[in-house]
């Protein structure tokens, strides 16, 4: 044994002074037996790929402009939410899970962005997206209107309205569209063409009387009546108890246009043809927000067919190839809007699942279009207060309880094991992880999809994070996003990409204001 | 506050009718606060500002574009790499971070940049270690320094290897050994023990994080030639560093002499040369020993601080006798320049990751400062034409910042929300059971076991924020970290990066 040992030693001797020596001798390292671990290889690869794309990128004039844009938002889509969905779907298909990549996180630039609303530090939706959409951080709750107003104020509400990415691009015959999950009254989706003191003003019915009294229309009634008039021309999502009393209205405005409420209707949508133009397209796919893609998935195939719910990938690839039908360059905004409701339930399961299914969203309108002429943005409008704790071994559940190298649970001081995803507030308060090996009545599938995780703060419903969220993009102008962003940048950074005179247009549109 | 929840019910616009009135006179009644917004930019000041920071930033990306072909061609393409760390620096710790310096300087918070997130370039990096989906820092500082994954608690080798095992290994060259070919001198400066994980990568390679010193090993490691991580330097390290700051001292001294060690070495007497005879360098053991150290800069021998017993003092707290992280930074940056070759620089903010683990948010936040600071004085010190900066972390924390908060609600405090105005309350929120609740908490650690009331003084250094599992320390974090970058070839760093290709990246531009 001893022996053995005297062996081992001057075998660790020598390659300790070898490497020493050939590091010492040389720059060039290429036979050098490290060199061969695949993980130096793997970065090696990567930085000759990454330097031919910047060298690629140099080529490409920066003054090459971008034709169409697409927006991605996954709503709360955080950081954390992003790591957790990759090990996700990696290990969905048979992978460990840390290593894969969702499609988008292969984009060449990111940017991370401040969320912040100039009235609050953790932000909402209306006026994250505002910011978005209109080049103008502003108030939580406004949609599309300068922080100088009042939320639920309507009065003198129309001299801040900021005109949004969508309408200015209809202003300028760009086909534009919009695609969520949720409600397409809801704060995200309306951002994109409505203007409203408050997010809530999505039907008639549930405007405050000083809406009444000083006009503001709402958020239903300003899809139909104001956007599709001025030219948007497709929105697909859910909604209906908001939308329905301005389906007649949709109809009779616009005799070619269609109203389709399936998935059927809409994967056979005819496109139109040069001498065939088709209308706008509304398609109001639920009464409310559209169903989770886990729920959706498992209850489509038992409901007939008139209630049969499109996915948000179905529908973004139908309103691409619509938009691409159209013949003209095009604007359009996809929001995978069901990450944030099923954060705000405390409920990871969905949350991921949810961002899965806009990572494929990405990559299927990523092969129907060109980076040469096509900007793809991937973001998210804020961050949930989602968290991925220490420290389950390589490639442990993503959903699962924490356990180790022996694949052990490890056991917190209150004697209980703990999922490695969990909330700091919601309204799932405690400790709300057991399992088989400790001795309860009460054994939960971590797993399961409607588990929720344990939060510390009692609430009625998670909140929002208000750390930083990242933004993925390629294509032409990608590279203008990069560094450390405020919000409202991405606007303007759309704008130069599409290399617009949007300065002078703001001018002329607030010049006339007495501000 | 009962509008919100007849909203919900959609009985909202028949119980207002009655009143029929607006929102101002509503708001007369109950709804208002009544304070002030604190922010009273313009939606045309918003957009000019934008509009004009975009410009901004595709003038300067557009030139550095004009340099890449310049830098590509050139072999010698960063003169100078200062590579910097916040161990457990995750993207919450930033943001909190930003706010709190934003709000000492008068500022509502939200809209303040940390001196390194001005930096153009900006990437996301992949942690994992090979064997664990939440990692550690040696894992995690091993594969920036070597470019090789590796597994938990490896020190600079490959994932062949089996922690605590020590056996036959080929040494993973670090970045300080590759600048050291190239005729570079090299420095690594912590807040932590010289020996502690992150900065050990740079100079050692070890099977196992935790032996720092000789006490730690098996008979059996010693046996077969395993050497703990303070005598690798003393034999080696100079070889891969000409500085080394930091905390430590006892893996450095026999336990007779207060320290950890075993084998009754003193390694700093080793280190200056024992009764006059010729030492391997200079040492440092105070902030005026340093002061003196430098003094000596032309001699070219190496250096090694250590300024305190373990970790050095939290920057709050830290006696004057303990260099600051800028003062060591300082230092060792007249040492280096000295260099006509140039240098690679090695920055850890150590206790971060420390404040973090002890569930103080005050201290993670108090030490990002510090680094904040020092990455501020630096940017006045390098010329950036030749000088690489990339600041990340090794991995996050599970620090979260919640709550509806209002705009400019101090970042350590209880959560204030807004009223349905859009104005800020004049009391905080309440959570179900009635209580207040600050903005900042952690997943698990300490604060789930001596559970403090926000009542108590949230700001308070030793205040720990409310926490869900009970642990003795809380964990690391498992999500992407942020990596902002700066000088040439900062254009490689972009997009969602697995961490071991950083190195690759400063390998490339040095």
């Amino acid at each position: 044994m001893r022996f053995v040992h005297t062996y081992l030693f001057y075998i660790l001797l020598s390659l300790m002074t070898l490497s020493r020596l050939s590091v010492a001798s040389s720059d060039d390292l290429s036979h050098s037996e490290y060199q061969q671990n695949s993980w130096y290889q793997q970065g090696n690869h990567w930085l000759k790929q990454r330097i031919l794309a910047l060298q690629a990128q140099r080529e490409i004039s920066s003054e090459n402009k971008a034709k169409n844009v697409i927006l991605f938002v996954g709503d709360g889509m955080s950081i954390t939410t992003l790591t957790a969905a990759r090990i996700w779907q990696g290990q969905q298909a048979g992978k460990l899970g840390e290593e894969h990549f969702l499609h988008f996180e292969h984009y060449p630039h990111t940017a991370l962005i401040k969320t912040y609303n100039t009235n609050q530090q953790s932000p909402d939706s209306a006026g994250t997206m505002t910011a978005m959409m209109t080049g103008v951080k502003t108030r939580a709750g406004l949609i599309s209107i300068g922080p100088e107003q009042d939320r639920t104020e309507c009065g003198d509400s129309e001299r801040y309205h900021q005109k949004t990415l969508l309408e200015w691009g209809n202003e300028r015959g760009y086909s534009t569209g919009v695609v969520t999950t949720a409600r397409l009254t809801h704060a995200t989706p309306a951002a994109t063409y409505a203007h409203s003191p408050d997010r809530g003003w999505e039907s008639d019915l549930l405007r405050h009387p000083n809406a009444y009294w000083h006009g503001c229309d709402s958020i239903a009634k300003q899809l139909v009546e104001k956007a599709f008039p001025a030219g948007l021309d497709i929105a697909l999502g859910g909604g209906g108890s908001r939308l329905d009393n301005y389906y007649d209205s949709f109809r009779q405005q616009f005799k070619t246009g269609s109203l389709i409420h399936d998935q059927a209707s809409l994967l056979s949508l005819t496109l139109g043809s040069e001498d065939k133009a088709l209308g706008p397209v509304l398609g109001v796919f639920s009464s409310g927000h559209m169903k989770f893609e886990l729920d959706r998935i498992k209850t489509n195939h038992s409901k007939p067919s008139a209630l049969k719910q499109p996915s948000l990938k179905e529908m973004s690839e139908q309103a691409l190839k619509y938009l691409q039908s159209k013949n003209e360059n095009y604007l359009l905004v996809v929001e995978g809007a069901r990450i944030d409701q099923a954060h705000h339930k405390g409920n990871a399961a969905r949350a991921l699942a949810e961002t899965a299914m806009l990572a494929d969203t990405v990559q299927r309108l990523d092969e129907l279009t060109s980076d040469d002429d096509t900007l793809i943005i991937v973001t998210a409008d804020h961050s949930h207060n989602f968290v991925m704790a220490g420290y389950p071994k390589r490639g442990n559940p993503i959903l699962g309880v924490s356990k180790n190298q022996q694949n052990e649970q490890v056991i917190a001081n209150d004697g209980l094991p703990y999922t490695t995803l969990g909330y700091a507030n919601g309204r799932t308060a405690g400790r709300q992880t057991t399992a088989e090996q400790v001795p309860t009545e009460k054994a939960v599938n971590t797993e399961a999809t409607d588990f929720h995780q344990g939060v510390t703060t009692h609430l009625s419903s998670a909140t929002h994070g208000s750390d930083d969220v990242a933004l993925h993009a390629k294509g032409p102008g990608a590279y203008l996003f990069s560094g450390l962003m405020e919000q409202h940048e991405i606007f303007h950074t759309i704008m130069q990409a599409l290399q617009n005179e949007h300065q002078a247009d703001k001018d002329n549109s607030l010049g006339s204001k007495a501000l | 506050m009962n509008v919100l929840k007849l909203k919900k019910s959609g009985l909202y616009f028949i119980a207002l009718k009655t009143l029929s009135i607006n929102c101002l006179i509503l708001s007369l009644i109950s709804c208002s606060s009544g304070l002030p917004l604190k922010d009273l930019k313009s939606s045309d000041q918003w957009f000019q500002e934008g509009h004009e920071n975009v410009q901004r930033r595709k003038t300067e990306l557009d030139e550095q574009k004009k340099l890449l072909n310049k830098y590509i061609e050139n072999s010698n393409k960063a003169k100078n790499i200062i590579f910097v760390v916040g161990d457990g620096m995750g993207v919450s710790t930033l943001t909190a971070a930003r706010i709190f310096v934003g709000q000492q300087q008068g500022l509502l918070g939200e809209e303040f940049f940390l001196s390194f997130e001005t930096f153009p370039h900006s990437a996301l990096v992949k942690t994992y270690n090979v064997d664990l989906q939440t990692p550690d820092s040696a894992g995690t500082m091993s594969a920036l320094m070597t470019g090789v994954k590796t597994n938990e608690g490896i020190i600079s080798l490959p994932d062949s290897v089996e922690r605590g095992v020590c056996a036959a290994h080929t040494n993973l060259p670090t970045l300080m050994d590759l600048a050291k070919a190239k005729g570079k001198s090299t420095a690594m400066i912590t807040t932590a023990r010289v020996t502690h994980a992150t900065p050990a990568t740079t100079y050692a390679h070890s099977v196992d994080r935790n032996w720092e010193s000789d006490n730690y090993l098996t008979q059996a490691a010693k046996d077969l030639g395993c050497q703990d991580i303070a005598s690798q330097f003393i034999e080696t390290g100079a070889a891969s560093l000409d500085v080394l700051l930091g905390g430590g001292r006892r893996h450095f001294l026999p336990q007779e002499e207060g320290g950890k060690r075993l084998d009754k070495q003193n390694l700093i007497q080793q280190w200056i040369g024992k009764n006059g005879e010729q030492g391997k360098g200079h040492y440092a053991g105070t902030k005026s020993e340093l002061d003196a150290m430098v003094m000596q800069v032309k001699d070219g021998k190496p250096w090694l601080g250590l300024f305190s017993k373990s970790h050095m003092d939290y920057a709050y707290q830290r006696p004057a006798e303990q260099p600051s992280l800028q003062q060591m930074t300082a230092a060792a940056l007249t040492r280096l320049e000295q260099d006509p070759e140039g240098y690679a620089m090695v920055i850890e903010a150590g206790r971060i990751d420390h404040g973090h683990h002890a569930g103080t948010a005050y201290k993670a936040l108090t030490e990002t400062q510090e680094l904040h600071e020092t990455i501020a004085w630096l940017l006045t010190q390098v010329d950036l034409t030749e000088t690489l900066i990339v600041v990340t972390a090794d991995h996050s924390h599970t620090l979260t910042l919640a709550g509806y908060t209002t705009r400019g609600n101090p970042i350590l405090g209880e959560v204030v929300g807004n009223d349905y105005l859009g104005y800020p309350k004049g009391s905080p929120s309440l959570d179900d059971n009635g209580e207040a609740y600050t903005s900042l908490s952690y997943r698990d650690g300490p604060g789930a076991i001596n559970r403090q009331l926000s009542t108590h003084d949230t700001h308070a250094p030793d205040y720990q924020q409310a926490a869900l599992v009970p642990m003795d320390y809380e964990t690391h974090g498992g999500e992407d970290v942020a990596l902002y970058a700066i000088g040439p070839m900062a254009q490689l760093f972009s997009g969602t990066l697995e961490q071991h290709w950083v190195f690759h990246a400063l390998k490339y531009a040095m």
